[in-house]
């Protein structure tokens, strides 16, 4: 209801128009319970202007300057109801006191008349009121006047006594008006408080514009509800203990440097402290009924207890010297708030400003006096989840960059050991640790995109990243972009799983680091299924020591660049090394090699280089030998080629070329192929194998044959010796004719 | 048909001395390792094939490092073919490290020991400086030494550091040798102040050591000759003296003369049509 009032007020006020004003003081603490209600209608346009002003230098006083401190001034010739105008000075509230007790306090008899009239003793110099009926006598004492007002005075105006700009200095002695319930010494020169401890009745108690420099002689005044106290001394809050039922506390314009001794005011409701000396805001609590709180023209850095109001909806905050969002975060706690302003602050000034306000403080019906808008709130809550997205993403991110140096770290130590490396270079080892933390900085220049699931979905969404980035203690697998980023030999496993098309597709580039080339080799197949436009293979740490690893290198599909690292790759060091690979991968036609364009020239030197090799392991090599090197993947091919070698020697050489073209790769380079450490051992011990036998079996066929060269020897030494022999056993056996043709005719009879 | 040394010898040692059997068994080995292959074109053929292969050195390719240092012609063919392959590596003027040949080397031998590539290195470049660049004829005639002598270097290195040591060597290796002679020589206290040992006494040595040696041995006479040229020596000077007498390089008859080893023009013209 009361904001809603409020902000009429506040609008008519803005455009010019008359205004309602009025203070509403509930006593709800008074057993009868009694409204005083003071409703002032200000239709005179000094009046309204004056009004505006005021209105204008809460609003807008980084325009109007100090507008409050001239304008109460003693040389405005119509300053009217200066209660009233403090009033309005407090919080442009409307001033509404309803006394149920006090039926003469009507409408009709606090309005209008009582201020033209008293309007009216102002404009005849103030004395107007003492002049004919008050009474301005000395008293006993003698330091203080005595005051004395005629009997129709106290009639008319029974519960009410304006002093206004009387150049009083001290307070005068009152006496008989102990029924009194406002009281105004406006504009005078009282220094201390004094001689009104007699008026228990007192509600409204107005000393704006004097020159008191502490709060005192007010214990007695318990049903003192509106205390103005704007623009005197006073330094510190204090002496108000016994004021409980205070319902508008006004200390603007004073020196006070901190909120203090206000906790026991529950029934406060407006409290200004603008232009203090307050450097902060705490000490709030207790202030269980405040709705207002001004605290414009200060120095307030940071405000806190705030959340602890739970009534507070108005908080002016203007002019201070608050920079960020959490010295004043203790607002987004406080649920009734629903208007409050900052500006001239130099959190105004920042780009975030509306919408983090604004977000965090969704209860806010008004900023900076400008009504929030359903657009603007919107707009600040996308524009907050965006950031708050960043954030999030930020930290992920770097939760992220951090975890993969920390792998890749581990995978270097583990690497190094694995190396031998370890025990003689520790700087070495402090270099390396070094270079790895560069590297996810260099590697992380775009953002981590989706990295598919062990399904092989792909999804760009974050949780998905972070679980796709799988960072195990020996390996790391990452997906950047359009760069397969592999580290540790662990991460090899990663080729074996379902990599969506999408990704596959998009990663053209493929980095390996620490891990051993040998490795690497063993799935050079599965990458060149798995990733068929992979077009750039970088090397980093591998154990390249051997110019014949290229070849192998030489199965993949496609290789446009190749960079290898000289960090754990011995074999760039070589002078050779470029020219062998642009040799070996000609079939590629390669376009750059460690970031340089290979030239024609390179490729005539790399020819001129090796061409023999090739020239000699094509033509050179047995058949046989061709056969045991060439794979079964090209035995076709080569049969192809075995076949066509026999043919004429022209027509041969087109349609080497052709096959050369349906091969992908030069044949004759195809002898210069790679196999791992490991299976040429394993080889080598088949060989073996073979070889002892082909030994035993060779061995026995060789004593065979020279077994029976030895016998065929001895039989040809014995030979002529045995022939003779025969010859003369023959001769002899026919000698006798007779006897040996007897012989023949007995044997044939006896086999009949 | 029948060489006399045939009948000094068992058929079958004559054979293995021959290294007869070394290539029959490998001719098996790779029968057995391709047989379906070899099958289809015929087995005759195979033999033919591997034999002449054989003889034209070019069976050593790509071979496993224990088949190419089996026998001398291998090494020779196994020479020859590196020089062949990467003899424009040395005409394009480049210097590349022990590493790089070993590099080299392993194109054509898969598994060739780095050792034999330091050792021959160490006879180009001094021992600290291992990492140095060499020519490519350097290294090819050192390594030529090396690789082709290479037991008949390591008996002649315990020869040299046993006459460093100032034992006589030939008490040891040869216990009927002429010790009469030495005795009459210079006394060895002498040698150790100078570097290397004294080359008459150390020729001497090696004389009786290329007598008995089974493996090859570069010809004695040569040998001799090379000594002949000098008063002391080390064991190094003496295998760089070796690797660039060009007799030597002759008599192992894998390399062309140290004029001509850029030239081989019939790769050239091969080299050209690619």
């Amino acid at each position: 209801m009361i904001p809603g009032k409020y902000r009429s007020v506040s609008g008519r006020a803005a455009n010019n128009v008359n205004c309602g004003l009025h203070l509403v003081i509930q006593t709800s603490s008074l057993p009868e319970k009694s409204k005083v209600e003071f409703k002032l209608n200000k239709e005179t346009p000094s009046f309204s202007g004056r009004l505006l002003q005021h209105d204008l230098e809460r609003n807008y006083s980084s325009r109007q300057g100090d507008g409050r401190v001239i304008s109460p001034s003693p040389c405005n010739k119509s300053s009217f109801i200066s209660s009233t105008t403090n009033v309005t000075e407090l919080c442009g509230l409307e001033m509404k006191t309803t006394m149920s007790s006090l039926s003469a306090f009507g409408d009709s008899s606090i309005q209008t008349p009582s201020k033209s009239r008293i309007r009216q003793g102002c404009h005849s110099a103030g004395p107007n009121v003492s002049g004919d009926h008050i009474h301005l006598a000395s008293s006993s004492m003698p330091s203080f006047p005595i005051l004395q007002r005629s009997s129709e005075e106290k009639i008319l105006y029974s519960d009410r006594l304006t002093l206004e700009r009387q150049k009083l200095t001290v307070c005068p002695i009152i006496d008989g008006e102990e029924h009194l319930r406002l009281l105004n010494f406006q504009h005078n020169f009282i220094t201390r408080i004094q001689n009104i401890s007699n008026l228990q009745r007192l509600i409204f108690l107005d000393l704006y514009d004097n020159q008191i420099e502490e709060i005192s002689g007010l214990s007695t005044l318990r049903s003192l509800r509106v205390l103005l106290l704007g623009k005197n001394r006073i330094k510190q809050i204090s002496n108000l203990e016994n004021l409980k039922s205070l319902d508008v506390l006004d200390l603007h314009g004073n020196q006070i440097t901190k909120i203090e001794n206000v906790s026991h005011l529950c029934d406060l409701r407006v409290l200004n402290l603008a232009r203090n000396l307050l450097s902060h805001v705490d000490n709030l609590n207790g202030l269980d009924s405040l709705t207002e709180l001004n605290l414009r023209h200060n120095q307030i850095t940071f405000v806190r207890d705030v959340d602890n109001l739970p009534c507070l909806q108005r908080l002016f905050l203007s002019f201070n010297n608050i920079s960020t969002f959490e010295s004043v975060c203790c607002l987004a706690d406080s649920s009734s708030l629903s208007d409050i302003t900052f500006d001239g602050n130099p959190i105004a000034q920042e780009s975030w400003y509306k919408h983090t306000i604004l977000q965090n403080m969704m209860q806010l019906r008004q900023l900076d006096m400008k009504r929030v808008t359903e657009e603007e709130r919107r707009m600040a809550s996308v524009v907050a989840k965006k950031e708050e997205e960043k954030k999030r993403e930020s930290h992920k991110q770097s939760l992220l960059k951090e975890k993969k140096r920390l792998t890749i770290n581990n995978v270097a130590r583990k690497w190094d050991l694995q190396q031998h490396r370890i025990p003689n270079i520790a700087p070495n080892q402090d270099r390396k640790v070094s270079d790895s933390s560069q590297d996810p900085s260099q590697l992380h220049g775009s953002t981590v995109s989706a990295f598919p699931e062990e399904t092989g979905s792909l999804d760009s969404g974050l949780a998905n990243a972070l679980q796709g980035l799988s960072v195990t203690d020996t390996h790391l697998v990452e997906v950047d972009g359009d760069t397969l980023s592999l580290y540790g030999s662990g991460a090899l496993e990663s080729l074996d799983r379902n990599w969506s098309v999408q990704t596959a597709g998009m990663v053209t580039t493929v980095s390996f680091t620490f891990i051993e080339f040998d490795e690497i080799v063993q799935v050079l197949p599965k990458l060149k299924i798995k990733f068929p436009n992979s077009l750039h293979l970088k090397f980093k740490e591998t154990n390249l020591v051997m110019l014949q690893q290229f070849n192998a290198l030489a199965q993949l599909r496609r290789v446009d660049q190749l960079t290898i690292d000289p960090q754990g790759n011995p074999v760039v060091n070589f002078t050779l090394w470029k020219y062998y690979v642009l040799f070996r991968l000609s079939h590629f036609s390669m376009q750059k090699i460690n970031g340089t364009e290979v030239t024609q020239n390179d490729m005539i030197m790399a020819e001129r280089l090796f061409g023999i090799l090739a020239h000699v392991a094509s033509s050179e090599l047995p058949q046989y030998r061709m056969i045991s090197i060439l794979g079964d993947a090209r035995k076709k091919q080569f049969r192809y080629l075995l076949e066509t070698k026999g043919k004429k020697p022209g027509l041969v050489n087109e349609e080497n070329n052709d096959s050369k073209r349906l091969v992908g790769e030069n044949t004759n380079r195809a002898m210069l192929n790679y196999t791992t450490r490991d299976v040429y051992n394993e080889r080598l011990e088949e060989i073996k194998e073979k070889k002892k036998f082909c030994k035993m079996y060779m061995e026995d066929l060789v004593k065979e044959a020279t077994e029976i060269n030895m016998k065929n020897e001895a039989l040809q030494k014995l030979w002529p010796q045995m022939f003779i022999e025969l010859v003369r056993d023959a001769v002899i056996e026919i000698r006798n004719k007779n006897s040996y043709m007897k012989l023949c005719l007995q044997q044939i009879t006896d086999q009949k | 048909m029948l060489s006399p040394e045939r009948l000094a010898l068992p058929d079958y040692e004559y054979l293995a001395q021959r290294h007869v059997l070394t290539y029959m068994e490998d001719a098996v080995c790779q029968l057995l390792e391709n047989k379906e292959d070899i099958s289809q074109y015929g087995v005759a053929r195979f033999f033919t094939e591997y034999f002449n292969s054989v003889c034209q050195g070019t069976h050593i390719l790509f071979r496993e490092f224990s088949f190419i240092q089996a026998t001398p012609h291998n090494r020779a063919s196994f020479l020859r073919a590196f020089w062949k392959c990467f003899r424009t590596v040395g005409k394009n003027g480049d210097l590349l490290t022990m590493r790089e040949y070993h590099c080299l080397l392993q194109l054509l031998c898969p598994d060739f020991p780095l050792e034999l590539t330091q050792k021959a290195a160490r006879i180009v470049l001094m021992d600290d400086a291992m990492d140095c660049l060499m020519s490519f004829s350097d290294f090819l005639f050192a390594f030529q030494i090396q690789f082709y002598y290479s037991e008949f270097l390591e008996s002649v290195a315990a020869i040299y550091q046993d006459l460093l040591a100032g034992k006589n060597p030939n008490t040891v290796i040869v216990p009927t040798s002429s010790s009469g002679q030495h005795r009459q020589r210079p006394p060895l206290g002498e040698a150790s102040v100078l570097e290397g040992v004294e080359a008459s006494l150390f020729s001497q040595c090696l004389e009786n050591l290329c007598d008995r040696h089974k493996y090859s041995c570069p010809p004695p006479a040569l040998v001799k000759e090379v000594l002949s040229n000098v008063q002391r020596l080390t064991f190094y000077g003496f295998l760089v003296a070796l690797s660039k007498h060009h007799g030597i390089n002759q008599a192992l008859g894998a390399l062309p003369d140290k004029g001509d080893l850029m030239h081989d023009p019939a790769m050239d013209e091969e080299l050209e049509r690619l």
